[in-house]
């Protein structure tokens, strides 16, 4: 069973080393750079000449294809598909499918949105794989997210795969009372009270609970608080992020002005 | 109906070998208790019983039934098992029907079902609060519900896992209450259980497990006087057992009136 | 000046018709190791609640009388400045880790970072708290990959890590396994001897015989009994009144009615019970007409 449900992977990279917000930062200004850009290459050589590099230089190569094929190729290719039959742009018809016309124009602005999705997708998976949800977490609420926030995040990671593990627990107690969980579509409709029932209330029982542990370890507590680790913010970082600001107010400039 | 176990293995996904070639025989009408450490294997064993876990080598027989060819809300007319958290089951809008759904569940009439629940409902002292909601009762009543709800089912076997844990005096003594009036009524009951005491004072047959295999399995009396062997499982004896050791005691004794007879004796 | 002082103390829960305490009086002196016993519903949880200010401060509803506890009153204190003196255990160890933190030793920390200790002397405590309990070996673990056992003597160290006055424990063991229970009750009589005051709240009679100072015997929101072990827990008024208790009380007690059992007083532990049957009869042990 896993313990958590995160994507990072633990290693020790270049992009690893560096500061949270310096990789939110990476990940959105790749973002806006392939959105706002008219090109529609633009969203393809930011992949190959900016996103795969980056996880090289993540060392998170690996995981990083294996979630481009299971997640990525999938997302971008359904919505690519989508877009080529249902965009009504553009009048050089390539071919007919049944009563749907695929024109030129259409194939070229689904192009454009399943690169886009595909950028979007891969910039975030990066950034995940290479913070760890409660460093990212922490140095936020050092910069001024609300604490009770990122604790919702963060222990909603942890727990919801417990809940699972319960819910699970769930459907073995009510199988035992005979509830059939293989028969007919609408029977299984009814049988979500029993499912779902259980899980609500006991989880609402349990929630009281933590509440009052956390309390009792000073969560609610006004003073300043303090880190056990210390997550570096160094020069690189600040001018990283400045560099990365300036270029995509840039890129929007220049759309302006094009436009 | 007899309950055969015949050779049963069973590992989990995550690779941990969980039984190891257990076989036994539970005749109808039995009380045992399972004991042991945790990860010996006792829950692996008894969710066999009612098919939550399909053997990976030998055989499960309830009755006449494979468990392997009948699915878990079929055994479950036979087999009733009552799971350790009440909380993982309660979902009804009132205590009668939350015991009624067992029963109805299994496709008994309307009457039946009535029936059912009046009795489960009398014999767990919660006649008075049918129209309650679960989850306005107590985590004591909860229990009763809990278990309210399987008695109504009116399986020939019941399964008790760790029915004592978390439960004050009173309530214990209601549980045996409660599996006293099975006893009476020929069900075959089988109970995990920690509570070494409530084990010895409530059944007659103990087994004891440790990775996967059964080390003992006899008359409680038998079992529970093996101390250096149950401590390999993590099990202590008996308070009265260890106390009638202690006093030399020639018998060894599980419940006050065997241990009063033996102190008798002694004189 | 006793550390915990509890005056006429009267309280009913929000939206309920009876109160859970009715006229406590209680005072415990620094050092003292309480324990309380009662049947489910005797108000031990709501005592317990009551000693670490979570009545009224987290439950609301209505509390009279005085309530004094290391240094904080519950008229005047906010339950951010009662979590620093008295410390709070409870029966679910799963519930008491907060989810935030993936190793046990963030998972210690994490009350230090919420009260603002500076990060050297987190580390201390930290570790000093681990040595103490025992879990020094669980640092790197995730808490959720922990045994029931393991999971709440975690709980109970990022207790202690708040370093308290007064700790309070609401059945910290009904939930765990014979291993588990040993271990728990371990690190309780640990802290007893470090001179931390205990209160807590039980049904496991022979481990309260062997460590408590003291008994207190809820019933119904009330103090039914308050003394020594030997004398609440071989009272009559507790079988009386539904209270689990040992059996050896119990077998004794019956002996004595045919003349078993001599001596005055009933047992509650093992050894009290082997001295005082071998002490009715000259046999000693294994010398008896049963004897292999």
């Amino acid at each position: 069973m896993h313990e958590r449900l995160s994507y990072y992977v633990k290693r020790d990279s270049a992009l690893h080393r560096l500061n949270p917000l310096t990789k939110i930062v990476l990940a959105l200004s790749i973002i806006l750079v392939s959105f706002v850009s008219p090109w529609y290459w633009t969203a393809p050589i930011l992949l190959f000449l900016v996103v795969i590099p980056l996880s090289f230089m993540g060392r998170v190569s690996r995981e990083y294809f294996i979630t481009v094929l299971r997640l990525i190729v999938p997302a971008a290719g359904f919505i690519f598909i989508m877009q080529a039959l249902f965009q009504p742009v553009g009048e050089t018809v390539i071919f007919k499918f049944w009563f749907l016309d695929v024109t030129h124009e259409s194939l070229l602005f689904a192009f454009r949105v399943a690169m886009r999705i595909t950028v979007m997708i891969s910039a975030f998976t990066l950034l995940l794989m290479t913070t760890h949800p409660s460093e990212l977490m922490s140095d936020l609420t050092r910069r001024g997210l609300p604490g009770q926030f990122a604790y919702v995040v963060i222990s909603s990671l942890q727990i919801l795969p417990q809940m699972q593990a319960k819910a699970q627990t769930i459907i073995a107690a009510q199988r035992s009372r005979g509830l059939d969980t293989q028969s007919t579509f609408l029977r299984r409709v009814g049988s979500l009270a029993p499912l779902v029932g259980p899980l609500v209330f006991g989880s609402l029982v349990e929630v009281e609970e933590r509440a009052i542990a956390i309390e009792a370890r000073g969560f609610t507590s006004t003073h300043e608080k303090t880190s056990l680790h210390d997550i570096p913010d160094t020069n690189l970082d600040k001018t990283i992020r400045w560099v990365l600001t300036g270029l995509v107010i840039l890129v929007v400039a220049l759309k302006l002005w094009l436009s | 109906m007899k309950i055969e176990i015949k050779d049963l293995h069973f590992t989990y996904p995550s690779g941990l070998e969980a039984l190891r070639g257990i076989s036994l025989m539970i005749e109808s009408g039995e009380q045992v208790a399972i004991v042991g450490q945790n990860g010996a294997g006792k829950t692996t064993l008894v969710k066999h019983l009612n098919g939550l876990l399909q053997p990976a080598g030998g055989q499960v027989l309830i009755g006449d039934w494979d468990t392997a060819q009948h699915s878990v809300a079929k055994l479950a007319s036979r087999v009733g098992y009552v799971f350790q958290n009440p909380d993982e089951q309660l979902f009804s809008k009132n205590v009668g029907a939350e015991v009624a759904f067992g029963p109805k569940n299994l496709g008994r009439s309307a009457e039946q079902v009535q029936a059912l629940v009046k009795d489960a409902l009398a014999l767990t002292e919660l006649t008075d609060k049918t129209e309650t909601n679960p989850y306005d009762l107590s985590a004591t009543w909860r229990k009763m519900v809990a278990l309210a709800s399987i008695i109504s089912m009116d399986t020939q076997i019941v399964i008790f896992d760790e029915p004592t844990t978390g439960q004050d005096a009173v309530n214990v003594a209601r549980i045996a209450n409660v599996i006293a009036e099975l006893r009476n009524r020929g069900k075959t009951v089988i109970t995990i259980t920690h509570d070494i005491d409530f084990c010895a004072e409530n059944f007659e047959r103990v087994i004891a497990m440790s990775q996967g295999t059964i080390l003992l399995d006899g008359k409680a009396n038998d079992v529970l006087g093996q101390e250096e062997t149950l401590a390999t499982t993590y099990v202590d004896p008996p308070q009265l057992t260890r106390l009638g050791k202690r006093l030399g005691f020639r018998n060894t004794v599980r419940n006050q009136e065997e241990f009063l007879n033996n102190l008798q004796g002694r004189v | 000046m006793a550390i915990v002082n509890l005056q006429n103390v009267t309280y009913k829960y929000p939206l309920t018709d009876s109160p859970a305490l009715q006229g406590i009086n209680l005072q415990v002196e620094e050092g003292e190791f309480v324990a309380v016993i009662g049947p489910n519903g005797a108000g031990k949880s709501t005592l317990c609640y009551t000693l670490a200010g979570f009545v009224p401060h987290f439950f609301k509803g209505e509390l009279t009388g005085t309530v004094e506890v290391a240094g904080n009153e519950s008229q005047n204190s906010t339950l951010s400045e009662w979590v620093l003196n008295v410390g709070l255990a409870f029966q679910n160890p799963f519930n008491q880790i907060s989810g935030a933190k993936y190793t046990v030793f963030e998972e210690l920390a994490f009350g230090l970072e919420n009260i603002g200790i500076p990060r050297q002397e987190m580390k201390t405590r930290v570790q000093d708290a681990m040595k103490l309990t025992g879990i020094s070996d669980l640092a790197d673990r995730s808490p959720y990959s922990l045994s029931g056992g393991q999971q709440q003597r975690v709980a109970l160290t990022s207790i202690l890590v708040m370093q308290p006055k007064v700790l309070v424990l609401d059945e910290p063991t009904s939930q765990m396994d014979p291993i588990g229970t040993r271990e728990v009750f371990g690190v309780i009589h640990g802290m007893a001897e470090r001179g931390l005051t205990v209160i807590l709240a039980e049904h496991k009679v022979e481990w309260i015989a062997q460590f408590a100072d003291r008994v207190i015997a809820l019933k119904e929101g009330q103090i039914l009994l308050d003394g020594t072990p030997a004398k609440v827990l071989t009272s009559p008024l507790l079988q009386e009144n539904g209270f689990g208790i040992s059996r050896y009380t119990s077998t004794a007690r019956r002996a004595r009615e045919t003349g078993l059992w001599g001596k005055q007083e009933l047992p509650v532990t093992l050894e009290q019970a082997v001295e005082g049957f071998n002490s009715a009869f000259p046999h000693g042990e294994g010398q008896g007409v049963n004897a292999k």
